[in-house]
């Protein structure tokens, strides 16, 4: 593999929030089964640019490395992907490295993705089961519902799904598919049950379940493979359900 | 005992209202009215008896605004807020579905253009056989009035794919995959229904 000698990359640089944005090039050696983790720490190394000028090491973030904590997400030839399970040899070249566009930037390919976790908060997507005393085992969970629940629960907050759809933007509150997601989630837990109208109450709120477009791009962008959509229609009718219900009895 | 205080209680409401309004009277009216003027092809005296029929029954003003003008101006409003809240990004990510999205609002705003168009030309106009014939005679008045029924269609089909989302009746992808199918073809016979009415005026 005479060409793949070396790895060509175009990243997009900003050195802080209100900085002026640039795209710096890097020409580093291959090596086999680098990543785009792994290329990064070479520039890091050896911060200059693929014309010779010095310049600062390029500032991401990650964590766990194995495609679990989603940490280091970003756009990596404009489709939003974690850095660390990028494979080099399965990626065009010249590589092209660019932060995620749905977040506030920190620098260079980190951002912010604080607002998911807000998001989260929002719906209640936790299961309270603090008190005064022991609250002793909870019910059983039946094992196909586990099946299928274990699947939602593989969400690492991303952000993939976030930055590929159209209604998650500067001009709408929509807290996004993840956080749906996580709501079908809580709600499937025998224990979580008991506090299902608190999440599903949060969802019809402004920015809520009515506010996806349906354009479905962000079940193909997951990594996780979650079935985002089909959590969003299930959601659908429950809100539904849970909506008529409580305008009825009012 | 729920402590989610919701902070706009009427945005689920709306939204839902939205969506039925595309359906029901909107998508229903849209329906009647192309079948309806199936009638054009029995020539111009036929056409022009029906519509005359029409104007003339009582009340007719009234039918009209509460099953044609209120519901379509509160769903293109809306539907307006939906287009400026949402940014497209087929380019980057090219899905058929991430397309149709862009095609849903696309359509909306060309039939908005349409209607007014349509409406203000043949309602408060001079609604007969020979003014439309004249209008369909330019090449861009024909092209104008064909996609505008084609949009107008699509808008309608593709907005009963996602019809069934919202309202929680197709949940898994297969099922989803089997709706778009029927809608599509829903689509084809409407649109064929639509243009075939806009062929009686060529003559
Ligand atoms: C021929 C008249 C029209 C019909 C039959 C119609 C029908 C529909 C239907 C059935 C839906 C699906 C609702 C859902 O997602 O549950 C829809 C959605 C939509 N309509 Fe219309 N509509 C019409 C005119 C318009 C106009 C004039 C606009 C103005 C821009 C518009 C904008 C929209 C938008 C933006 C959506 C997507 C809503 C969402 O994703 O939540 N529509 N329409
Ligand atoms: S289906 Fe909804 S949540 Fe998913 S990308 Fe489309 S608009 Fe966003
Ligand atoms: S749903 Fe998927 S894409 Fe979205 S945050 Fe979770 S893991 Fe990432
Ligand atoms: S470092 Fe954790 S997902 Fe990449």
């Amino acid at each position: 593999m005479a060409e793949n000698k070396e790895i060509r990359l175009k990243i997009r640089r900003q050195d802080g929030p209100d900085k002026p944005s640039r795209w710096e090039e890097f020409t580093i050696e291959y090596h086999p089964k680098m990543n785009v983790i792994s290329c990064l720490m070479e520039i890091q190394k050896n911060p200059v640019t693929a014309d010779g000028k010095k310049t600062t090491a390029v500032v991401w973030e990650c964590n766990c490395l194995e495609e679990v904590c989603g940490a280091c997400s970003m756009n990596i030839n404009g489709q939003a992907r974690q850095a660390c399970s990028a494979l080099i040899d399965q990626l065009e070249q010249p590589i092209v490295l660019a932060p995620l566009t749905k977040f506030p930037l920190i620098r260079d390919l980190m951002v912010d993705r604080q607002i998911m976790f807000d998001n989260l908060k929002k719906v209640h997507a936790w299961i309270p089961i603090d008190g005064t005393y022991s609250l002793g085992p909870g019910p059983r969970m039946a094992e196909v519902k586990r099946q299928w629940a274990y699947e939602l629960s593989k969400c690492m907050t991303c952000g993939c799904c976030m930055e590929a759809c159209p209604q998650v933007n500067s001009r709408s509150k929509f807290i996004g598919p993840a956080a749906i997601s996580q709501v079908r989630l809580f709600n499937a837990h025998p224990t979580g049950e008991m506090n299902k109208h608190e999440r599903l109450a949060a969802l019809l709120d402004d920015g809520g379940i009515t506010d996806c477009g349906n354009a479905q791009n962000c079940v193909r962008a997951c990594p996780k493979n979650i079935p985002l959509t089909t959590s969003i229609a299930d959601l659908n009718r429950e809100t539904n359900k849970f909506a008529l219900n409580r305008w009825l009895r009012k | 005992m729920s402590t989610v205080q919701s902070q706009s209680p009427y945005h689920f409401l709306i939204r839902r209202v939205h969506s039925l309004l595309g359906l029901l009277p909107i998508g229903v009216f849209l329906t009647f009215h192309l079948l309806l003027n199936l009638t054009a092809r029995s020539g111009p005296a036929a056409y022009d008896r029906v519509i005359e029929t029409m104007r003339h029954f009582p009340g007719i003003i009234i039918v009209e605004l509460v099953v044609i003008f209120i519901p379509i101006t509160l769903h293109a409003v809306y539907g307006a807020w939906v287009v400026y809240t949402g940014q497209s990004n087929v380019l980057r990510y090219g899905y058929a579905r991430n397309w149709f999205y862009i095609l849903q609002r696309i359509s909306g705003i060309y039939t908005v253009i349409f209607i007014l168009v349509h409406v203000s030309a043949l309602r408060f106009g001079e609604a007969n056989f020979a003014s439309l014939q004249h209008f369909v005679a330019n090449p861009w008045g024909l092209a104008f009035y064909a996609l505008g029924i084609v949009l107008a269609v699509f808008h309608f089909m593709n907005g009963l794919w996602a019809f069934a989302i919202t309202w929680g009746l197709t949940i898994g992808p297969r099922s989803q995959k089997i709706w778009a199918y029927v809608c599509g073809v829903l689509f084809v016979v409407m649109s064929v229904v639509g243009l075939a009415d806009l062929s009686a005026f060529l003559r």
